[in-house]
This record gives C-alpha cells, structure tokens and sequence, in this order.
C-alpha cells in the first residue's frame, strides 16, 4: 500500500512539556504544525501525582491536569495533534520524513521530544507481570486500585519517595525496597523525612529485587540483601518500579548522534547532528530533567526551527532557484571595513544588474548561510549559476574581471 | 476484515486493558477492535500492550478526555 504523504513546516515527535512547548513556540511563529504522541499527551509528567516546583503554580498542580493546560495553549496557535506511533525518520534532499504507520509526513524541520520510558529491573519473571499483571510505573493511574491493599516500591529517587507518600492514601501498607545502607534515599530531604515518618511506609534498606513470583497476577517480590545474600519474599499485591527512565531513541540510532546510553547530543541550541532536526526534553543528554528545564528547550528549539525554515526558504528561493546568476555577498554588518566593501560590491552590481542577481547575507546573528555558500571566512562573494556555488572570491579590493569571468 | 466497538467509557483502571485483551482474542486477523475510553489512564497501557502485541495502534481523540483507540490484529 502506497503511503499517504502530507507536508509541514515542523514536526514534533512526542507530546510531553517539552515537545508542547516547541509546538506553542512554532504554532506562534505561524510554522504549520504537526505534533505526533504515541498515546496520552503530557508524557512523563502525567505520571506525577503532584508538581509542586514549576513556576506559576504556587499550589501543587496534578502532571495531567498542567500538561491539559500545555495542551490547550498549543492548540490555540493552531497547531495539530496526531495520537500514533513514529515508526522512522530519514533524511530526503529537501525533507525530513516522519513515517507512521500509514502516513509519510514531509517537514522542514524535526523536534523530537521522544522523552524517556520507564527502566525495568530485569529480575526473574518481570516480563509476566508487566501493565495489569501488577508491575506498575504509575501511582496515580493504579492508586485507587490499590485501595486497603499491600504494595511494594522499589527505588529511593524522587519519584519513588514522593509516589510511595502519595500511595499511603490508598493502600494499607507500602513497602519500599532502597539499594542503599540504611537511612539513605537519593529523594530530596523533605520527602525522605516526611517518608520516614509515615506509619504506613516499611524500608527494606540494601536490597534490590530477584524475582518476581505469582501465577495469573503478581502475588509476591522476593527481595535480595545486597550485603547477607538474605532472599526476603515478601506478598504484595501490586509493585511500583521508579528506578530511572532510559531515552525512546531506539528508532533514530544510526542517523542521529547520542551517548552510549542512548542520549541525544545537542549543543545549548537544541542542534543535532542534522540540520534542522532538533532534540528537547529528558531525551537529550543533560544533567537536570524537569518539566521546567523540558520547556526551557522546546523554547529554544521551537526558536531555532522557525530561524532555519525561514533561512532554507530563503536560500532555495532567492539563490538555488534564482533565474539570473547570483551574486551573494556575505559579510558581517557589524564590521566596518564590511561595509565599505558592500558599498563597493552594490556600486558594480549597479554596471551589471542585467547579468546579476545581487543577495546580501549579513553572518552577524548567524553563519548558517554563509556554511551554505561553502565560505570559508568573511566577507566574500559567492557567486550561484543554476543552484550550484560555482566561485568564491574573497580578495575584495579588485574582483571585477573575476566576477565577469563567471557569466 | 471487519470492524468491532469496545465500549469501556467509565471504566477505570485496570478494567478497559483487561476487557481489550479479551476482546483481541476473538478477532481475526486483520480485524479491528476500536476501544472506547475516557479514562486518562488507561490511555497509557491499552496502546502500550497493542504496540507490544505487535498490532497497529491509531488513536483519535474525539472530544476533551475522552478517545477511541483503532488496534488492528495483524498476527
């Protein structure tokens, strides 16, 4: 079956703060915007039962019902929403391709926000218990399920302490299972403290998992003491894991660059290794992972897009396409000794305005078309017959016989 | 290659994943089952165990909170 193809300016791969931010950004900017969710808009954060840190909410938010609000603003700037999988990305002369399963999507320029997906412990028979069998990764979907009954956590991180107080309200006992000595979490202090306290909450402190056992639905966690070699078996009815999240970029390995664990690498720009594919949010390789530093990037990143589609178009219009041959002159404004040659330059083109197109690229806010033009320092004419660069003339003081020589 | 509702609007977690499940069994291949929810949770795991399952998975939202999930049985 022949794919259905539609065209972009941007598209957004994955629905989360960060990627719903870029598309506020690019929906603004008036880009035709396509972002794409495998399934619930909000990513991640519509696993957090409260935020209690991004600005503007001075009363803790629920992750679904802020990540509503993102959803909303992004809406209103226009921008479309599609719930499927992205089964690929390639780069075509022109396009960047997001394929699904039954539509090729043509952009100008590709976000993801792929974000990260819950990390498994690998112990004995995980795989038999994984969504409704008892392993869960979320406390507020599953929580009142677990209403008067028995549950265990295992992870000492933020997500694990804050989720582990939160379950407390519902269930009648909380396990948590902790890698570290005793008395030591990786959360923050106030939840550890406000852990400790909780009547429900029980520590095993030095364990990690060994086996998952039970027979239609999890029945019970065999803990293992990392110090003794101690099997704990202890009966639950429902497991929570928050041991970290690995990157959803299984599908970009090849094309785009990452870290050997699976980061995307990015400068401070949001920039891959591609032109016009940018990567925001927890699936690129940084230090903090937030809802708040998640739009941090797709603000950038939705900039930076809007920046190259108008600078591609530019290029392919004015210069690549251009009817005369193109006389470009690149250089930067802020330079005096610049100025003057670009009085020089018009001065000329003026005597052969009939044999030239004249473009003028200013590098002093970027240097993205002059790497086009091939320049190898500024200022310099580029001179562009038929869409190929074909001489670069960077002695500026006498050029004009050179000049004519590519008519 | 016939088409079939699921109505599981209501209904809570773990319920419509449960229901989903039992339902796949019965098609046949190149059948599709479109899954009526309007619980956010259950947005999570129902596509999440087609995707594992190996079948195709669509979803459209059809009103605010409320979406109809499009699994194909492709094996």
């Amino acid at each position: 079956m022949e794919k259905r193809k539609e065209y972009y300016d941007v598209v957004i791969i994955g629905g989360g703060p960060a990627g719903m931010t870029a598309a506020i950004y690019c929906g603004r900017a008036r880009l035709k915007t396509l972002l794409i969710e495998k399934s619930l808009i909000g990513g991640l954060a519509t696993y957090t039962s409260e935020i209690e840190n991004y600005p503007g909410f001075p009363e803790p938010i629920g992750g679904t019902e802020l990540m509503k609000l993102f959803e909303q603003q992004a809406k209103r700037f226009g921008v479309q929403i599609k719930l499927t999988d992205v089964k690929g990305l390639r780069i075509e002369e022109d396009h960047k391709v997001v394929s699904t399963f039954r539509i090729d999507y043509y952009a100008k320029a590709v976000i993801i926000a792929t974000g990260g997906k819950p990390r498994l412990t690998g112990a004995k028979g995980e795989e038999n218990f994984l969504y409704d069998k008892g392993i869960s990764f979320c406390a507020t979907c599953d929580a009142a399920y677990y209403t008067d009954k028995k549950v265990m956590i295992i992870g000492s991180g933020d997500a694990a302490i804050e989720e582990g107080i939160f379950l407390t309200k519902f269930a009648k006992e909380v396990h948590v299972s902790v890698i570290h000595d005793e008395g030591i979490m990786d959360a923050n202090k106030v939840a550890q403290e406000k852990a400790l306290k909780n009547e429900k909450m029980t520590f095993h402190w030095n364990t990690m998992v060994e086996a998952f056992e039970g027979n239609e639905r999890l029945e019970r966690v065999v803990l293992k003491n990392l110090k003794t070699g101690e099997l704990i078996p202890v009966d639950v009815d429902g497991c929570f894991l928050f041991i970290g999240y690995i990157p959803n970029t299984e599908i970009f390995k090849g094309l785009i660059d990452m870290t050997p664990k699976g980061y995307i690498i990015t400068n401070e720009n949001m920039e891959t290794n591609i032109d016009g594919v940018y990567a925001v949010g927890d699936v690129r390789d940084k230090f903090l992972r937030q809802v708040a530093t998640a739009v941090g990037d797709g603000a950038i990143a939705g900039v930076m897009a809007e920046k190259y589609i108008e600078e591609t178009d530019y290029f392919t219009n004015e210069i690549l396409k251009a009817k005369n041959t193109v006389l470009a002159y690149v250089y930067n404004a802020v330079e005096a000794k610049d100025r003057e040659y670009l009085m020089k330059v018009e001065k000329l083109h003026k005597k052969y305005a009939d044999k030239f197109k004249m473009c003028r690229i200013d590098t002093y806010k970027s240097d993205r078309l002059a790497k086009r033009l091939m320049c190898e320092k500024v200022p310099c004419i580029a001179v562009v017959k038929e869409g190929k660069v074909i001489k670069h003339i960077y002695d500026l003081e006498d050029f004009e016989r050179e000049l004519l020589s590519c008519v | 290659m016939a088409e079939y509702r699921l109505d599981c609007l209501g209904e809570a977690c773990p319920v419509p994943l449960l229901k989903t499940q039992k339902e796949m069994e019965k098609l046949k291949v190149g059948d599709v089952l479109i899954v009526e929810i309007d619980h956010s949770c259950a947005m999570k795991n129902v596509p999440e165990w087609a995707r594992n399952m190996g079948y195709n998975v669509e979803i459209e939202e059809v009103d605010d909170g409320q979406w109809e999930v499009y699994i194909e049985k492709t094996k």
